[in-house]
């Protein structure tokens, strides 16, 4: 059906590529953080499920940067917004709406950047890369201001249903779990090295900061 | 402690390496699975994306910006002819500004628009 469609969308085959995979770049971030944060809890949530959530993470992960990486890619071929490669590549550089698209462009090279250094863990050190991971929530909440500040189907429910689900489950989980860390103190009361102790307030409040922005932007949005 | 004896050392080894294939076989699963979901997914986002955008209801197309015509482009060269509501919303509005036009439905951008009907002179005690 896809390969019908791509002929008859003829030239706006590009496009539609790009919002697609943008959508599930998001929807595969949200799982793959939910995962992630699954995998901090440990013994509390998976019951010694913990190697396949593992390599459920690593492999939803990186389906996550291929989707990024479509988005952005399929925008080249797009005849309408006719991007150079340094627009889609650096932020703030885009000339279609410049902020939301720089937040976007920073959350992908973020999510890469952070994701992929778990391949040079072993150089960068087990417990600094830990604690540079944590900071892929950010750029996961970033990608989902992106998505509602710029994207062309951030007002519509079905696709506001599609990208929410599974974003809302994983933000309340991150966020339950950085408000315990966060109530136990620095330490975290673990006996691991401070999963969330002294980053917690920082990740969470910019977190939250950063969505109620884009909330705010997409209802502005919506109601003019 | 005990030493094990060399048969037993075997089966732990052979129990161990069983281990690890059986762990390896089902990362790969669980690899293959996420792949066919995220093709899937793809393909059912490119779909609605794609149903939506034929059937005149995408967003992008029914939100584009419409060329505003002028009054006086409008209506020719007759200076006294202005829409009935227009008196009033204009008043309020600086200068070189025209009060806006309602947004269109979604998905009406792709229908072909009706004529909009002549506006009927504006007549005063005057005329």
């Amino acid at each position: 059906m896809i390969v019908v469609g791509a002929v008859s969308a003829g030239p706006h085959v590009f496009w539609i590529t790009s919002r697609a995979a943008g959508a599930a770049a998001l929807v595969l971030s949200s799982l793959a953080v939910g995962a992630g944060v699954m995998i901090g809890s440990r013994g509390r949530v998976l019951k010694g499920m913990g190697g396949d959530v593992k390599a459920l993470h690593e492999a939803l992960s990186l389906a996550t940067l291929v989707a990024i990486g479509v988005h952005g890619a399929a925008l080249l071929g797009d005849a309408y917004l006719h991007p150079s490669v340094l627009e889609i590549s650096l932020p703030f550089a885009s000339s279609y709406r410049p902020f939301w698209t720089g937040l976007g462009v920073a959350a992908g090279w973020g999510s890469a950047a952070l994701g992929l250094s778990y391949y040079a863990r072993a150089s960068i050190g087990a417990a600094r890369w830990r604690h540079l991971h944590r900071f892929t929530a950010l750029f996961w909440a970033l990608g989902i201001v992106h998505t509602l500040g710029a994207g062309t189907d951030a007002g519509q429910l079905w696709f506001l249903a599609i990208v929410l689900a599974p974003a809302a489950p994983a933000a309340a989980i991150l966020l339950s779990r950085m408000g315990r860390r966060a109530a136990a103190g620095p330490g975290g009361g673990s006996g691991r090295s401070a999963p969330y102790g002294n980053t917690a307030s920082p990740v969470a409040s910019s977190t939250i900061e950063i969505a109620t922005a884009g909330q705010a932007s997409a209802a502005s949005r919506s109601s003019s | 402690m005990t030493r094990m004896d060399a048969p037993s050392r075997l089966e732990a080894r052979g129990l161990a390496r069983a281990r690890i294939r059986a762990r390896r076989a089902r990362v790969r699963t669980i690899r293959r699975r996420t792949i066919r979901g995220s093709l899937a997914l793809f393909a059912v986002l490119w779909v609605l994306v794609f149903v939506q955008l034929v059937s005149g209801n995408d967003p992008a197309l029914s939100h584009a910006p419409r060329a505003r015509r002028s009054p006086a482009a409008a209506h020719g060269p007759e200076p006294a002819a202005e829409p009935e509501l227009g008196e009033e919303a204009e008043a309020s509005l600086p200068e070189g500004e025209f009060a806006p036009e309602p947004e269109p439905e979604e998905g009406r951008l792709a229908e072909e628009e009706p004529p909009e009907p002549e506006p009927e002179p504006l007549v005063t005690s005057a005329s």
